[in-house]
């Protein structure tokens, strides 16, 4: 069994469901961000997924978007720095994970082979790279298999019937399923949609692997509706927003409502 | 060109957000047909044929070749289409595309504007809704192509991220096609993106090459020996090109912007002193101008229409193998270039096709007189005239801005006094 699916199967004995909290490595600053990161951890959040910052984000929206350039602006970061300082906040908080999430393109220039070994050397079990579809990652899943990495997939309400079937079954670690069309944040989609509770129902049906799921998470009732449908809440656009206009404070009042109340 | 499941070599590919697979799968599938539709095709040529003016002409360019002593220099017309550019080639075939797959709008990206006017102006036509996105940066340095776009009925929006230009109002259209995938068409300007753009918009573009092959036949009773295009995303390049890639005599040249020099940040040189790198980003694997970790760059050029980050993958793999060869020019060489096709042969070039007369011109003198050459002249330049005018250190033409905006204003104010009384 996964590694990360293991972790979360014996978690969620405990808790109804687990909070994962998405930060920008570099945001406002690399050490803020990592201090942000620990914040959290201390509240008790169960993930975080550390966004590696990419210049041209096609998944985010504006919130992101603008923390990755913020990010990126008058300091150069890198990816080997980037795994040294959150594998040490691994080591720090042993009872919680980190997953990575960036774009390929940094990833790719870094190395892949050698980018799912350092992984697995710093104890960073799930990494999510939203513009590497799956049939285009057969390189990437034999170093994950080699390292005992998972490669988090993304499905959609929009994915094909035997697509969704298709990804379920591959998921490992836990599957990332988005809970609505568009890019993360605040959602101006209107089109019509199936209800999220068949849409996860269906996505159970192909799937021993956990389910976290994300995009347009920003209220306590969010999180309650997912509770004995999935295993993950995943916060990220709504806690950059509270961090934006309060400051780890705001941050922090926000996780707690969502996961502490 | 045939790509192989979406990839020319090691370049292509389909890299985009899962969100996105079902519209792309869906175009994927609808272009195949189409391309195989004689119904579809004739439409397809009736409308650039009426609505674009197509074909364009071959034009010999005698006093050109006389001022150089060497080759003989022919011009493909691009810029005699409707809206002024070959964009319009490639926004007829994806409209009509759009009409066959039963959406309703359209978004696209634009640098410089020629792409966005040309689909709203075939938007517009077909009655489709259209929004355009565009660098903040690009709509203060191109605001006439802005005008004219809001005039045809299409929404712009400036796109304050990142350099704001070219590259963010690329990302911008994703997101909103991520969102808006059910009704809408991301309808691409280049031959850039995922897997089927490159190969759609290079099915599109061309009949410039097709057109090419038939006039050089009929005019002097043999191919050309070398074709010149410029290389922004590649989207005229493509056109020119390949249709002579099995014509192995034909040389190939692809000229790119080298702006202000070779420094990052001050060009837009992709393919060739190694300036730039394979990546994978915007959907697609190419060479992108990029840092050592991964982060794309920004890019300079006169022409805003070449100042893009990334190139089309098939250009990318045909320099690779040695069948294009690749060269550049500096913004002042491209002025020059243009002044000089302004006073030999009476024709305004824009700045983008610009630089491929100032690869061509450079070459010119050298090549034997028997030896022919046609050059992409792939816009007119009458957008650029408030830049050619600048470039050109012209002292008369503030007097004339000032003057123009003093009556301007005046005419505003009178016509406020008049709502008011």
């Amino acid at each position: 069994m996964s590694q990360l699916a293991q972790y979360i199967a014996e978690k969620r004995q405990q808790k109804p469901i687990l909070s994962m909290t998405h930060v920008v490595y570099g945001y406002p600053s690399v050490k803020e961000s990592l201090d942000w990161m620990a914040t959290l951890l201390e509240a008790g959040a169960d993930f975080i997924e550390v966004q590696f910052p990419f210049s041209d984000p096609v998944a985010d929206g504006p919130t992101i978007v603008a923390a990755c350039h913020g990010a990126l602006h008058d300091q150069t970061l890198t990816v080997e720095q980037c795994l040294k300082d959150i594998g040490q906040l691994g080591r720090d908080f042993p009872q919680a994970r980190i997953a990575l999430m960036s774009y390929l393109n940094p990833m790719y220039r870094y190395g892949l082979e050698k980018l799912v070994k350092r992984c697995a050397e710093e104890n960073i079990l799930g990494l999510i790279l939203p513009d590497l579809p799956y049939e285009q990652a057969g390189e990437l899943r034999e170093y994950c298999n080699a390292h005992g990495v998972d490669p988090v997939w993304l499905v959609t309400p929009v994915t094909p019937k035997d697509r969704l079937a298709f990804l379920a079954s591959e998921a490992r670690g836990f599957l990332y399923c988005v809970a609505r069309s568009g890019v993360t944040g605040n959602s101006n989609h209107n089109g019509k949609q199936q209800s999220l509770d068949d849409y996860l129902a269906e996505i159970n049906e192909h799937t021993n692997a956990p389910i976290g799921v994300g995009f347009g998470i920003r209220e306590k009732a969010h999180v309650d509706a997912l509770k004995g449908k999935a295993d993950v809440a995943i916060i990220g656009s709504a806690l950059l927003d509270a961090y934006n206009k309060g400051g780890k404070e705001e941050g922090l009042k926000l996780f707690n409502s969502l996961f502490n109340a | 060109m045939q790509s192989n499941n979406g990839y020319y070599g090691e370049f292509g590919g389909s890299y985009i957000p899962e969100i996105l697979y079902s519209s792309q799968q869906q175009i994927l599938h609808a272009f195949e047909e189409a391309k195989n539709d004689p119904a579809f095709i004739a439409e397809l040529k009736d409308t650039w044929q009426n609505y674009s003016g197509r074909p364009t002409p071959l034009t010999f360019c005698k006093n050109l070749t006389d001022h150089f002593g060497g080759a003989q220099i022919y011009l493909k017309r691009e810029d005699l289409n409707q809206s002024g550019a070959h964009k319009m080639n490639n926004v007829i075939g994806q409209a009509l595309l759009v009409k066959r797959m039963g959406k309703k709008r359209v978004i696209a990206e634009t640098g410089a504007g020629q792409h966005g006017v040309a689909t709203a102006l075939i938007a517009a036509r077909l009655g489709l809704e259209c929004t355009i996105y565009m660098g903040a940066k690009d709509v203060k340095r191109q605001y006439p192509n802005v005008f004219w776009m809001k005039q045809l009925g299409a929404t712009v929006v400036p796109v304050a991220e990142g350099a704001q230009t070219l590259r963010d109002a690329l990302d911008e259209a994703l997101r909103d096609w991520s969102s808006s995938h059910e009704d809408s068409h991301y309808l691409i300007g280049t031959t850039c993106g995922c897997a089927p753009f490159p190969e759609m918009v290079a099915f599109f573009q061309s009949v410039i090459g097709e057109e090419v092959k038939e006039q050089s036949m009929a005019q002097f009773g043999q191919y050309p020996d070398r074709l010149y295009a410029c290389v922004g995303g590649g989207s005229n390049a493509c056109g020119l090109f390949l249709p002579f890639l099995e014509e192995k005599e034909v040389e190939m040249f692809g000229v790119e912007a080298g702006g202000k020099g070779l420094e990052l940040g001050q060009h837009s040189i992709r393919l060739s002193n190694g300036l730039g790198q394979k990546g994978i980003a915007q959907g697609f694997a190419t060479m992108f101008l990029q840092d050592e970790n991964g982060q794309l760059q920004e890019t300079h050029s006169i022409a805003a229409g070449l100042d893009y980050v990334g190139v089309s993958p098939i250009i990318a793999h045909l320099a690779q193998e040695g069948r294009i060869q690749m060269t550049y020019a500096m913004d002042d060489e491209v002025v020059e270039a243009c002044a000089l096709l302004l006073k030999k042969e009476g024709i305004i070039p824009a700045l983008e096709s610009s630089h491929a007369l100032a690869g061509a011109f450079k070459d010119a003198p050298n090549l034997p007189k028997e030896s022919r050459i046609v050059i992409n002249l792939s816009g007119r330049g009458d957008k650029d005239i408030f830049n050619i005018a600048k470039a050109m250190n012209d002292a008369t033409f503030p007097d004339f801005l000032e003057d123009y905006l003093a009556d301007y204003n005046e005419h505003l104010s009178e016509n406020n006094n008049q709502g008011e009384a």
